[in-house]
């Protein structure tokens, strides 16, 4: 048994050597004519310009960015429900439907979720040209599909016992498949539901460093203009928001006897289903759509990409993605358990949530100052950022964790950092890797991100071909991408379930 | 008058290569109280699986008012109830709510709804609960809060408030006292339907304790998926408990 244990948590410290090649390139890319940029991006954080234009400014954004983010989560909770029903097997047990039309859906939903929302936007805006509704819409798409699998999961988890006695009581179809999902839905979105709109929100700020609006366009113009200290107003203006509306989501608790909440909730449910549907209408059929020829074209126009090329962007986004996972898995768990005292605890968590919150795109651009634009690059940026992430499911579930045997090898005599290793994180590691195995998925998603800024794999060859209107290129280079996101899902899955 | 309301023909069920029911005949007339004795892995739970239609046979042909169970309409599938061994409740739901569900068949959609909003009403489900001595601390609580013998009387109060004619009840007295056995054993067993008023009602119960077959009419003996004997309790001898246990 203890075995087992020692293997998940070697498993989880062993990928922290890509960072050998890694730091060998990095070392090798370094140039020192942006040290000092570095360094007064750096200086700026303690000194954000605030004066009354600015603060006019971070509340006009912060109200498009909230907007857009709170549009765009509401709408995709709610289709991320009906599509997470329809995809579940539960649903097709009670109505008897053949499986078949949920495989076909669950297709549909794995290949736009492949997609992220970065792509979709600027294909969108290809299309449509930049307005409001692009962010909304470019956030929908693949956050309906990533909802749905979340909520299909835990309906996956009904008790089949369950289902059988519903069954066996003979109640309309319809009272049987409420009965049994209400609960599974409503603990889902407790847990799940409110920390989507934390996320809808980051979505909104990188869109935003892409054209959409908000205050991901002022963040990237600041940064464009090197004016550090305007930027640091709006990431840390972003900061507040973001922990603000933690603070509300802690107060705000969800109690199933609540009758005005749900009937509240239930009026939205269906307001927003509806309204998002008529103005879905609208924004298609009253939009300019002279662009959308150009989309029509799509296979007339001819490729200049050669297979050869092709496969290396494919293996270069491939190793980029690795990289980063092996990055985002082992360095919380290396720096937690090296620097294990309570100030530098403080210090990983600030640390950690500064990396959440500067957008991939704002840290890879950071480290281009002193850098070079490489592969190794890019993954470093995509690793600390998802790094940010695991090491806050690993703070929490530590906290959270029975720390017995971690005090009793201590009295052992046993070295502090051995005990937290054996008697701590050794318990945590295979669910610590089961969360990793999907995060990895989420990154090979963001590897469009930093690709586009850093020139890098198959995201630099989507910003190629985009720009130069090649439309073949771009449905090849999506199809690329969703296969490699599809397959990365499959095998996550597998070791997923070898883990759970 | 052929009274006869379910009967099983020639009946086997086979699970993974293990014959778990063989050739099982029965004929269960309207109204008998019949206790069905067995050994743990005899197939009690099988034979009462395949007697409300929930697995079907590997073999042979089941029979509900002389219609088999893809012939019947639901109103009539309503007409049966199982209490499990497993009990079968939604963990998630509270006390009353699980009871309600047993409405669920004889009420809409909206019902159902109202009852997950908690605002439909539990007078119905309360007074079952009361009758099976569940104590009103408990009727807002959730599942997984309870203890065994409360479980198991809210299960019991769930088949009971969907006042169906025929009531299959698969070892019912787990985790109850001695006093509880006794008032459930009564509710379990008299001819009063869901208006409170008198009704025939048919029982079959699996249980282990043979101190409890005094207000049964009829016994039945099963091993290794066969039935051994089908007797009156009053002709119910040791020679015929020595056969099955």
């Amino acid at each position: 048994m203890n075995k087992l244990k020692l293997n998940h948590t070697l498993l989880s410290f062993l990928p922290i050597l890509v960072c050998i090649p890694l730091g060998y390139q990095l070392i090798t890319n370094i140039h020192f004519g942006g040290f000092k940029l570095f360094q007064e991006f750096l200086i700026s954080a303690f000194n954000p310009k605030i004066d009354n234009e600015i603060i006019i400014t971070v509340i006009n954004r912060l109200n498009e960015t909230i907007l857009i983010g709170f549009f765009s989560w509401l709408v995709s909770i709610i289709f991320g429900v009906i599509f997470g029903i329809l995809t579940s097997n539960i649903f097709y047990k009670i109505f008897n439907i053949p499986n078949f039309f949920n495989n076909i859906i669950r297709v549909f939903l794995t290949i736009i979720r492949s997609i992220h929302e970065v792509v979709w936007g600027i294909l969108l805006m290809q299309i449509y040209g930049i307005n409001f509704s692009i962010g909304i819409i470019a956030i929908c798409i693949p956050y309906i599909a990533l909802n749905s699998k979340v909520f299909a999961e835990q309906l996956e988890n009904i008790d089949y016992k369950s289902f059988e006695s519903i069954k066996q009581i003979n109640a309309p179809k319809i009272s049987s498949l409420l009965t049994l999902i209400w609960n599974p839905i409503i603990n889902s979105f407790k847990n799940f539901g409110l920390y989507r709109l934390e996320c809808s929100i980051r979505s909104t700020v990188i869109l935003g460093l892409f054209g959409i609006g908000g205050i991901g366009t002022n963040i990237f113009l600041s940064f464009q203009t090197l004016n550090f200290r305007e930027l640091w107003t709006y990431l840390w203006s972003l900061a507040i928001l973001i922990i603000l509306s933690r603070l509300i989501f802690k107060k705000i608790k969800f109690n199933n006897t609540n009758k005005v909440i749900f009937i509240f909730l239930i009026v939205v449910f269906f307001t927003t289903i509806l309204f998002s549907f008529s103005y879905f209408l609208h924004f298609v059929f009253n939009n300019n759509l002279e662009n959308f020829n150009s989309v029509s074209s799509l296979f007339k126009s001819s490729s200049d990409l050669r297979f050869l090329d092709f496969l290396k962007l494919i293996l270069e986004t491939i190793i980029l993605s690795l990289l980063s996972t092996g990055i985002a898995i082992s360095l919380p768990p290396l720096l937690i358990g090296f620097f294990n005292n309570n100030t530098s605890k403080i210090l990983i968590k600030i640390f950690a949530f500064l990396l959440r919150l500067i957008p991939t795109p704002v840290i890879l651009l950071t480290l281009l100052t002193f850098n070079n634009p490489s592969l190794s690059l890019a993954a470093l940026t995509l690793g600390l950022h998802n790094a940010g992430i695991t090491s806050k499911l690993l703070f929490t579930n530590l906290d959270s964790q029975d720390k017995r045997n971690y005090i009793a090898m201590k009295s052992l005599g046993i070295s502090k950092k051995t005990s937290w290793i054996l008697g701590l994180f050794s318990q945590q590691a295979k669910s610590y890797l089961a969360y990793c195995a999907y995060r990895s998925d989420i990154i090979i998603r963001e590897t469009a991100i930093v690709g586009v800024i850093g020139s890098v794999g198959l995201g630099w060859q989507l910003q190629e071909s985009l720009s130069s209107f090649a439309w073949q290129e771009v449905t090849i280079v999506l199809i690329a991408y969703s296969s490699i996101a599809i397959v990365g899902e499959l095998i996550n899955g597998k070791i997923n379930n070898s883990l759970t | 008058m052929n009274n006869i309301l379910l009967e099983l023909k020639n009946i086997s069920y086979k699970y993974k290569n293990n014959l778990i029911l063989n050739k099982v005949n029965l004929k269960i007339k309207s109204g008998e109280k019949i206790a069905l004795l067995g050994k743990s892995g005899s197939g009690k739970t099988t034979l009462i699986s395949v007697l409300n239609g929930s697995i079907k046979p590997t073999e042979g042909e089941v029979k509900l008012f002389n219609k088999s169970f893809e012939e019947l309409d639901r109103k009539q599938k309503r007409k049966i109830t199982t209490i499990w061994q497993d009990l079968r409740l939604i963990e998630d739901l509270s006390a009353e709510q699980n009871v309600n569900c047993g409405l669920l068949a004889e009420n809409n959609f909206y019902f159902a709804f109202k009852n997950l909003l908690n605002i439909s009403s539990f007078k119905k489900a309360h007074k079952y609960m009361q009758l099976c001595k569940l104590h009103n601390s408990i009727y807002d609580k959730k599942i997984n809060k309870l203890s065994g013998g409360q479980k198991q009387r809210v299960a019991i109060a769930r088949s009971l408030i969907q006042g169906s004619n025929i009531l299959l009840a698969d070892e019912p007295f787990n985790n109850l006292d001695p006093k509880l056995i006794t008032t459930i054993k009564n509710l379990l067993l008299e001819n009063v339907d869901k208006n409170n008023t008198k009704s025939t009602k048919t029982t079959l119960v699996a249980l282990h304790r043979l101190d409890l077959l005094n207000d049964f009419d009829k016994v039945i003996g099963i091993r290794d998926g066969k039935i051994f004997f089908n007797i009156k309790r009053t002709n119910l001898k040791k020679l015929h408990l020595d056969k099955i246990y």
